[in-house]
């Protein structure tokens, strides 16, 4: 890696103001996995002057239950909520979504606020030495377009014309399946609001601001939640269609639904159809398939994605299943 | 025929002044290093910000048994034991490891850790490149889970990649260890 | 020397290119065939203690790194390292048109087709490493050194896809080697042709055409390619990360003029594998030479290394499209095949895609062909191994006409194994011509596989076993010979030990994990009548003999015979000399260690030399050989009654020649066969395929080392279900630019991505090799990727002829995109 500034942040101030100080020049490091790959290879035009760390600021690793809300502090591991028993049982959808994230390395020390600010996968944005200038990061064109773009979004893209990178994260949309919220150095903000496709960025939020804690509501009697992740291998992968699913039934009919796509757009894609058809209904096989079809139904397979749209269809339906036991 | 084995200085190893921001945000520490216990040894170290954990352990510190297949988190190969947790050395920066505790694969041999007796015996290798990560992981392992099943085993093992494909005699070679271990425990000796 | 020796010698001689069954083998094996008895390498290797050339470091030392073309074809036009020089910590900068660079160099095994240039100024792919060596302070101030450096490039057209390239209208890919077009045959292993293919079509009942596509994959070893070079004066000092040390040195001797033998010292760490791949391209030793010019310039050693990306540039030599035409008869008995394959960058001679057909089956008419085609991508090299594209077609072909006829696919094996188009009757005479035992290899294996399998319970019309987890159940089967991949020379030597009497094993040799200076020990071992214990081998030095290698390609059949030869050979010299007067002097000799005995009245085991007709008269080879040397006069310790002789030095050495399996004039006809079985589970609505058993029977004529062939077994297939499912190197088209040159996006399989594997090993005797043995290493890996397809048939009644077999082409597939 080419030579920076480091710091460490000692408290969210000082993380906030470093960050007003240098701008885009600077990056924030938690677990450093995604970080530490995009520096080693160069992808950005620019790399960054300095890189703040926020593992020292205290307490910011913390699982703990209040007012209604699970609160997960930012810095809290992947692994760590993979094991908790609060969030197993509370949230399942989160637990698993987080266990099934990477590898268990890399869970270690891999932070949920990381997880979902993570930058895009996309091979054309993480070719070494920024070899294709792309439409993500300020340039031209999106090359995935008329390249190859096998797990890319099915959905179209970020503006006509691309980008058409999915995003990556496995907790994400497990957060926007169980409502969550993510509160920053200055707001909350739904989970759902949180992405957004911009260059060289995948959320809200501002140059100076982080996410200091994830929270999720607690859901009404009668909820379920699961997370189903599609990869060519069983560990290590990125997902390549993924899908949570937090189903509350009562008197035997769908009484509220969120499911949330993962991998198949260039941000989370709620289902909203698909809650739309499980809404007040028992559920069933059919009714299952039906809200799967409904998924996908406004799909734009690229050339060589199309397979995607099946998987996600079948993820959808599969994750109402496993809510309904 | 022995390797010839220098010990790489750091030349730039005296941390520059580092700078106080605007802010008068703290930077590193003012003597610009990190104190480390590796395989309990204590190490008081000038590092650069851009070296990895594995580098300073590998090149500068000249512990080669930890291995880079990949350099991107992606293999395992380079797997340390931090604070009790198996993690990728090559994604950690070392200025961020002051105050940790760091075991690699030659603090797990040099304590007589059934598992290197086990690997052998099990051909758990073959190149042997990835061996050390598959090492450390599994001893991370029994520390946390004395008595793993096969399936616990491959769990925990998921992050670690053998290209040689020796897989199958990694479940045995560890499962062979933690029952070792648990006779030793038993028997009142532990490791030194 | 004596008699026994002259006639160990001559035994030695006659095997060369071992063309018949071991004449003389050993009548009790103690050590050979064992499970487990130990590992040499293993505790170095679990324990961090194995060094490896990634680990070297020395004083001073300097990090090398290459500049890699940006273009899939293009010429440098001007380069400016100005601003790379300045930056601190960069010490030189070679350039491609330094002087001292010539245009081409012996750079390694197979430079007719390769780039023979350490540094060119013409990329032919994108990523090769061409134009600009750096060396810095670290491999870091390398890298970004690399990325100051300013170069104004001519960029050309260029060709990724076979077909398109063979047009006659198509760009050049590499214009400067191949003026005339981008197809070229190397001659006469391209072309299989067996009797009348046409004739054969009209004879069949049914006539079959398909199609494979095969994507390219890549070895991934571990360690990455890298290499140290010390000048000491005017000797080099040189670690190398390459699986052929002998061929190293071979080329290292002739560069700048001139090295001679004696100043070159080769160190050949373990290695973290290679697969036959790196080492099989030119561009290893290229980085080599420039790091001994710079480290020449600069006066300080210069260790190169190349960068996980840098080594995905290079695959296998199965890349390309096949077509394929089968005949058959009802009965399942296979008249004619015809099978032509688009080719992509073999660097050396490719078989036909039919050449496992020919060699194994009596299949009367073939007609095989392959079109070598050169598109802007990396080498295509041998990588376990090269066999890949002959034995992927045989896979298709025999499944294919079984899925028609509604057939068990082992019933069609087994009604095509033959040999050249002969059938068993043919293979049995022979056998027994060159004095094997007659067994159907083929059966053996069937049956002990089918059982452990349980092929019967579990095979089925293909398309109808719906598991209750709501997948799709499939078995599938496949076969062909067992080889012995060994063309080449191997030499060795055995010494043994002054102080303790062990012997030492000598010969240098690729030390990539397999265990197999184990198996020579095992070998020396049961012929010295040694304790394994007792009998050492480190292949990482130079001590001058240079075995074949890599063992992994089996190598085993001519390094066994080497080392039983050295064995038998210092065997009767121990004999000899522990019957004769020692130390003799011009006033006379000493008594021999065993009075008034004859050679063939001792023999030794567990070390101990003894009297076979008395065995209490013995002395271990320890006290037999005595410490090392002496000082003084030895006459007044013998007044003294002390028997202070001196044993003669105890060594001899041993090599080997074979035209092995590549000569098409010489062929050794293959009665070893293996088979191979598979289960899969398909998920039809994500397409996933899941491997849930795999069970192997190789029938490797002769188990030396179990556990290493186990280990063969378990890693082939793992590296094959990972190279059938997972794996393809991926370029973009419209730049040519590898798009997954990392180890996310090229899937290697992890440990919950491999199911159960069964081992079994068949031992029929009828290899080559010592003992009966055939090789083991490259089989497995090579044949089940293509295993993959008739299992996926049986789950889904579908083919899928695309490879890596992956969820889209499962939905495609099935109607469900």
């Amino acid at each position: 890696m080419r030579e920076f500034k480091h710091f460490n942040a000692y408290s969210i101030d000082k993380a906030v103001s470093l960050l007003g100080h240098y701008g885009d020049r600077a990056c924030i490091i938690a677990g450093g996995t995604d970080l530490l790959g995009k520096m080693k290879d160069t992808i950005l035009p620019t790399y960054p002057e300095a890189v703040i760390n926020i593992k020292t600021i205290p307490d910011l690793n913390y699982i703990t239950q209040s007012d209604g809300m699970l609160k997960i502090g930012a810095l809290t591991t992947l692994a760590e909520i993979a094991d908790s028993e609060v969030v197993r049982s509370r949230c399942l959808a989160l637990a698993e979504a987080a266990s099934r994230a990477a590898s268990p390395q890399i869970r270690n020390i891999g932070t949920i606020a990381g997880n979902i600010c993570q930058d895009i996968r996309c091979w054309y944005y993480r070719n070494q030495n920024n070899r294709f200038s792309c439409l993500r990061k300020g340039g031209g064109r999106c090359y995935a377009i008329k390249g190859d773009n096998r797990y890319h979004s099915i959905f179209g893209g970020s503006v006509s014309g691309g980008c058409m990178a999915v995003h990556p994260s496995d907790t994400a949309p497990a957060l926007i399946a169980l409502n969550g919220k993510i509160k920053t150095s200055s707001r909350i903000i739904d989970a759902e609001s949180f992405f957004e496709v911009k260059p060289v960025k995948t959320t809200v939020l501002k140059t100076d601001e982080i996410v200091t804690e994830i929270q999720v509501p607690e859901p009404p009697i009668g909820t379920s939640s699961t997370f189903l992740k599609f990869a060519l291998r069983q560990s290590i992968d990125f997902p390549i269609v993924n899908c949570a699913a937090m189903i509350t039934v009562s008197e035997g009919k769908v009484a509220g639904a969120r499911i949330c796509l993962n991998a198949v757009h260039v941000v989370p894609y709620r289902a909203v159809q698909a809650e739309k058809v499980i809404t007040g209904k028992s559920l069933n096989e059919t009714v299952a398939e039906e809200a799967g079809q409904a998924a996908v139904a406004e799909a734009k397979p690229l050339e060589h994605n199309e397979y995607m749209v099946a998987v996600a269809r079948t993820l959808v339906k599969r994750a109402i299943l496993a809510c309904a036991g | 025929m022995p390797l010839l084995r220098g010990r790489v200085r750091c030349r730039r190893g005296v941390e520059r002044a580092r700078f106080q921001d605007a802010q008068g945000a703290r930077p590193t520490r003012p003597r610009g290093g990190i104190r480390l216990t590796i395989n309990k040894s204590k190490y008081d170290l000038n590092v650069e910000p851009n070296w990895t954990l594995y580098y300073l352990i590998h090149d500068v510190l000249g512990l080669t048994g930890s291995k880079q297949f990949c350099d991107r988190g992606e293999c395992g190969s380079c797997t340390m034991i931090v604070d009790g947790k198996p993690v990728l050395s090559c994604m950690m920066l070392a200025i961020e490891c002051d105050g940790k505790t760091v075991e690699t694969v030659e603090g797990i041999a040099d304590e007589g850790h059934p598992l290197i007796e086990a690997y052998a015996k099990h051909h758990a290798m073959q190149c042997g490149y990835c061996t050390p990560g598959f090492v450390v992981t599994s001893k991370a392992l029994l520390d946390r889970n004395p008595d793993p099943t096969g399936e616990e085993v491959v769990e925990a093992l998921a992050g670690n990649i053998c290209r040689c494909g020796t897989y199958p005699q990694h479940v045995i070679a560890v499962k062979e260890a933690a029952a070792k271990l648990q006779v030793e425990k038993a028997a009142g000796r532990g490791q030194k | 020397m004596s008699k026994q020796s002259e006639i160990e010698t001559e035994r030695m001689v006659e095997m060369f290119d071992n063309l018949r069954a071991d004449k003389y083998p050993l009548k009790e094996f103690k050590c050979i065939g064992q499970k487990g008895p130990r590992r040499v390498d293993g505790l170095a290797k679990a324990s961090g203690q194995a060094d490896y050339t990634m680990d070297v470091q020395l004083p001073g030392m300097l990090h090398m790194r290459f500049l890699d073309s940006p273009y899939p074809h293009a010429k440098i036009l001007k380069m400016d390292t100005s601003k790379a020089e300045k930056l601190p910590g960069v010490t030189y900068i070679l350039r491609y048109d330094d002087p001292e660079l010539p245009e081409s160099e012996n750079l390694g095994f197979f430079t007719v087709f390769q780039n023979d240039k350490p540094l060119d100024g013409i990329a032919h792919f994108e990523g090769q490493p061409m134009g600009a060596a750096v060396a810095a302070d670290t491999e870091g101030i390398a890298e970004e050194a690399l990325s100051l450096i300013e170069i104004e490039w001519e960029e050309r057209p260029f060709n990724l896809d076979p077909i398109a390239a063979s047009d006659p209208n198509a760009p050049l890919s590499f214009p400067e080697r191949y003026m005339d077009g981008n197809h070229w045959n190397r001659g006469v292993l391209d072309e299989d042709i067996h009797g009348d293919v046409e004739k054969g079509f009209a004879e069949a009942d049914r006539v079959i055409e398909f199609k494979i596509t095969r994507a390219g994959h890549t070895w991934i070893a571990p360690e990455r390619p890298c290499g140290v070079w010390k000048w000491n004066g005017d000797c080099a000092e040189i670690w190398l990360k390459n699986q052929r040390g002998y061929v190293a040195k071979r080329y290292i001797k002739t560069w700048f003029g001139g090295i001679p033998m004696d100043k070159i010292e080769l160190h050949m760490p373990y290695q973290g594998a290679t697969f036959g791949g790196w080492t099989h391209t030119d561009w290893n030793l290229g980085g080599l030479y420039c790091a001994a010019v710079v480290s020449r310039r600069t006066k300080r050693p210069v260790k190169y290394v190349f960068t996980r990306r840098e080594d995905f540039y290079g695959s296998s030599m199965d890349e390309g499209i096949y077509f394929v035409k089968v005949g058959f008869k009802k009965d399942g008995k296979i008249t004619a095949v015809d099978g032509t394959v688009y080719h992509v960058n073999a660097i050396h001679p490719a078989y036909s895609p039919l050449r496992h057909l020919h060699e194994n089956t009596r299949i009367p008419h073939l007609k095989g062909q392959t079109k070598s085609i050169w598109v802007n991508k990396g080498p295509a090299v041998a990588i376990r191994c090269e066999m890949l594209m002959p034995v992927l077609v045989q896979t298709m072909v025999m499944n294919r006409v079984a899925a028609e006829l509604g057939m068990d696919p082992i019933e069609v094996a087994l009604k095509n194994d033959g040999g050249q188009g002969h059938d068993m009757d043919w293979l049995n005479e022979q056998k027994k011509e060159r004095g094997f035992e007659v067994r159907d290899s083929l059966k053996e294996c069937i049956e002990k596989g089918k059982a452990e399998f349980k092929w019967d319970k579990s095979w089925h019309e293909p398309g109808t076993r719906k598991l209750p987890n709501g997948r799709m159940h499939g078995v599938g089967f496949t076969w062909t010979h067992e080889w012995s991949d060994s063309a080449g020379t191997g030499e060795i030597a055995i010494r043994i030990e002054r102080n303790d009497g062990t012997a030492t094993v000598l010969g240098i040799r690729c030390d990539n994990g397999v265990d197999a200076e184990n198996s020579y020990c095992q070998i020396v071992a049961d012929e010295l009548g040694m304790r394994l214990e007792d009998v050492h081998y480190n292949p990482r030095f130079d001590p001058g003999f240079h075995t074949n290698s890599p063992d992994s390609a089996s190598s085993m059949s001519i390094n066994g015979w080497a080392v039983r030869h050295a064995a038998r050979i210092l065997k009767q010299k121990i004999l000899e000399s522990a019957t004769s007067p020692t130390a003799p002097t011009q006033r006379g000799s000493y008594q021999p260690a065993f009075r008034n005995t004859k050679p063939e009245d001792l023999d030794i085991t567990d070390s101990v030399i003894f009297v076979k007709s008395d065995p209490s008269r013995q002395m271990s080879l320890a006290d037999f050989v005595r410490r090392m040397g002496t000082q003084g006069p030895l006459a007044n310790l013998e007044f003294q009654g002390v028997r202070e002789a001196w044993t003669e030095p105890l060594f001899a050495y041993g090599y080997h020649v074979q035209l092995g399996d590549y000569n098409p004039n010489h062929p050794r006809e293959k009665f070893c066969r293996q088979a191979h079985f598979m289960e899969v589970e398909v998920d039809t609505e994500t397409g996933e395929i899941f491997i849930t058993r795999i069970v192997n029977a190789n029938d490797v004529g002769k188990v030396i080392n179990r556990m290493s062939c186990e280990g063969q077994q378990y890693g082939g297939s793992v590296m094959g279900m990972s190279r059938g499912k997972l794996e393809e190197v991926i370029h973009d088209p419209a730049t040519g630019i590898m798009l997954n040159g990392n180890l996310i996006d090229y899937k290697v399989a992890t440990i919950k991505d491999v199911c159960p594997i069964g081992t079994i090993l068949v031992e029929t005797g009828m290899g080559y090799g010592p003992y009966g043995v055939v090789g083991i290493g490259e089989d497995i890996a090579t044949l089940v990727p293509a295993l993959l397809a008739p299992a996926v048939y049986n789950a889904i009644g579908v083919w899928i002829d695309e490879f890596p077999i992956t969820p889209d082409r499962v939905l495609k597939a099935l109607g469900k995109i």
